[in-house]
């Protein structure tokens, strides 16, 4: 009960951020380097399954971490690149909700996948993500170097919290790594709950 | 060799923030806007455009509609900038609570002082950054708004700054062990914050342009010491990285000395305004000091390998950056 508290406002300032954030590029007053970055911080529903990406890279090793990282930051590339050519016009919200939840679900169960279907795991994901990426860096005709300060952000993130995760042993340290999947799949449950309301 | 392949990374990465676009030059100045009390109800308004990347700057001066011009409003082109002048008469003759705005900065960079003088001899400043293109006049300001004005301002200066960062950079693959390390970036800290302080407080001032070549300059110096850093080699600089550090440092002062504008700044708020600032420039350089450790630590707990021909890539693609940057700036100073 306590925990729904939290989380139910907690997921609400996350079902708005991201569509405050696609009226326009959010401004830091930098530069669109910057600028992307920001957008990718401000987008929690890229972040959410970004990190859980990267801890169930980390979860399984340090190869699985850098296959992962690499696969997922460049797809993510990739991906945006033709988001900025090509727009995806439908609305894949539910998809991108999914495919994080997806994510938490792997790693709340500290599921053991091989590192090369992890890192196929975040190669989707960065493919999908940085296609929705894209596509909303064209919508708010943002300049090609906000892509890049997002994919760099990726990248950093990415790397950061799988390197982060790879040398942890103890085991209360590992369940805290699967408690943050849970908190993950918690937050991806309710917005899912909610995009079927229609709400978001 | 596994952490030279582990700098690799790192300095491509950074690499290829710095060919971001407006994000290379790090030439943009702020802009200045002086309201200057002149009768009861008159006021000379004096804004200064920066040059944007070699073009006339795109934010315009929009006074309050209420602010009626009286005269022709003059234009005077400067080297670095537009000075417009005008002067409005004020019913009332009260300013405060009136709104300056700025449209065209939210594109940019930069950011502008705004700078009141009244009859009854008070000051006061703001600062109007792109993030909210618009200035609310009033009286002066607590002392701690203005210190967050100036640490963020500093702050925001070392991020756009991508040739200080290289520079950084550069030292961190140069420089062997923490003690090294800590020593390097002290003086670097330490050179910087003396220069910053001399030109802010108006005791010496270098022209830009010479200053951005010789800046450049220092970045590529490091390429070659980081090339021989890599082949095993010595030099005084791989030995002695702290004071090349400091040496460049002193020159790098005067650059970050670039985007804190004293001109017609209370006299009481420049001591506040040159500390805060520097702070802010000292959280960003550690910030990224960090940021870059911590990315090397994880290349390294990840046990990323690459080829070896790539070994040498942050040593050329620094010293090219440096090489460019030289060649462009000293061009523009003709």
């Amino acid at each position: 009960m306590k925990r729904s508290n939290i989380v139910a406002p907690v997921a609400a300032v996350l079902l708005a951020a991201p569509a405050a954030a696609q009226a326009h590029l959010v401004n830091s007053g930098l530069g669109p380097f910057y600028d992307g970055a920001l957008h990718l911080l401000l987008s929690p529903g890229d972040l959410l399954g970004l990190v859980a990406a990267a801890l169930l890279a980390g979860l399984r090793g340090a190869r699985a971490g850098r296959l992962t990282v690499t696969a997922l930051t460049i797809s993510w590339l990739l991906a945006g690149m033709i988001g900025m050519r090509l727009p995806v016009t439908p609305d894949l919200t539910w998809l991108s909700v999914l495919s994080f939840l997806i994510l938490g679900v792997l790693v709340a169960f500290d599921t053991r996948l091989s590192p090369l279907a992890v890192a196929a795991l975040g190669a989707l994901y960065g493919a999908l993500h940085g296609l929705l990426n894209g596509s909303a860096l064209a919508a708010m005709r943002a300049a090609p170097s906000a892509l890049l300060g997002s994919v760099l952000t990726v990248l950093v993130i990415a790397l950061l919290t799988a390197a982060a995760v790879v040398p942890v042993r103890v085991l209360w340290a590992r369940v805290a790594v699967r408690v943050a999947g849970s908190w993950i799949v918690a937050v991806g449950m309710l917005m899912l709950g909610w995009l079927a309301q229609g709400v978001a | 060799m596994t952490q030279r392949r582990l700098w690799i990374a790192i300095s491509w990465l950074i690499l290829s923030f710095g060919f971001c676009g407006p994000v290379l030059a790090h030439e943009s100045q702020p802009g200045l806007l002086e309201l200057r009390q002149l009768g009861p109800e008159r006021y000379e308004v004096i804004w200064r455009a920066p040059i944007y990347y070699g073009r006339p700057h795109p934010a315009e001066l929009q006074l309050p509609p209420d602010w009626l011009t009286v005269g022709e409003p003059t234009l005077r082109q400067l080297p670095d900038s537009a000075l417009h002048r005008r002067v409005v008469d004020v019913a009332g003759g009260s300013i405060d609570g009136s709104v300056v705005r700025f449209p065209g900065l939210e594109a940019t960079i930069t950011d502008v002082f705004v700078r009141i003088s009244r009859l009854d001899g008070s000051e006061a400043s703001l600062v109007v950054r792109p993030t909210q293109p618009y200035a609310e006049l009033r009286g002066e300001r607590p002392w701690y708004v203005a210190s967050g004005e100036y640490l963020v301002l500093g702050f925001n200066h070392i991020l756009m700054g991508i040739d200080h960062l290289l520079f950084v950079l550069g030292l961190l693959i140069i420089v062997r062990g923490r003690r090294m390390l800590i020593k390097t970036i002290t003086a670097f800290t330490v050179a910087h914050s003396i220069t910053l302080a001399v030109a802010t407080l108006g005791y010496a001032h270098v022209p830009g342009p010479p200053l951005n070549a010789a800046i450049a300059l220092s970045i590529l110096y490091l390429g070659p010491e980081i090339v021989r850093v890599w082949r095993g080699e010595t030099s005084f600089t791989i030995r002695h990285p702290w004071v090349v550090a400091f040496g460049f440092g002193l020159l790098h002062g005067f650059g970050f000395a670039s985007g804190l504008s004293t001109v017609g700044m209370p006299k009481a708020e420049i001591p506040l305004a040159l500390l805060m600032f520097n702070i802010g420039v000292e959280i960003g350089q550690l910030a990224f000091v960090i940021l870059m450790l911590l990315a090397y630590r994880s290349l390294r707990v990840l046990e990323f390998r690459w080829p070896r021909w790539l070994d040498f890539a942050p040593g050329y693609a620094i010293g090219s950056l440096g090489a460019y940057w030289t060649i462009q700036r000293a061009v523009m100073m003709f």
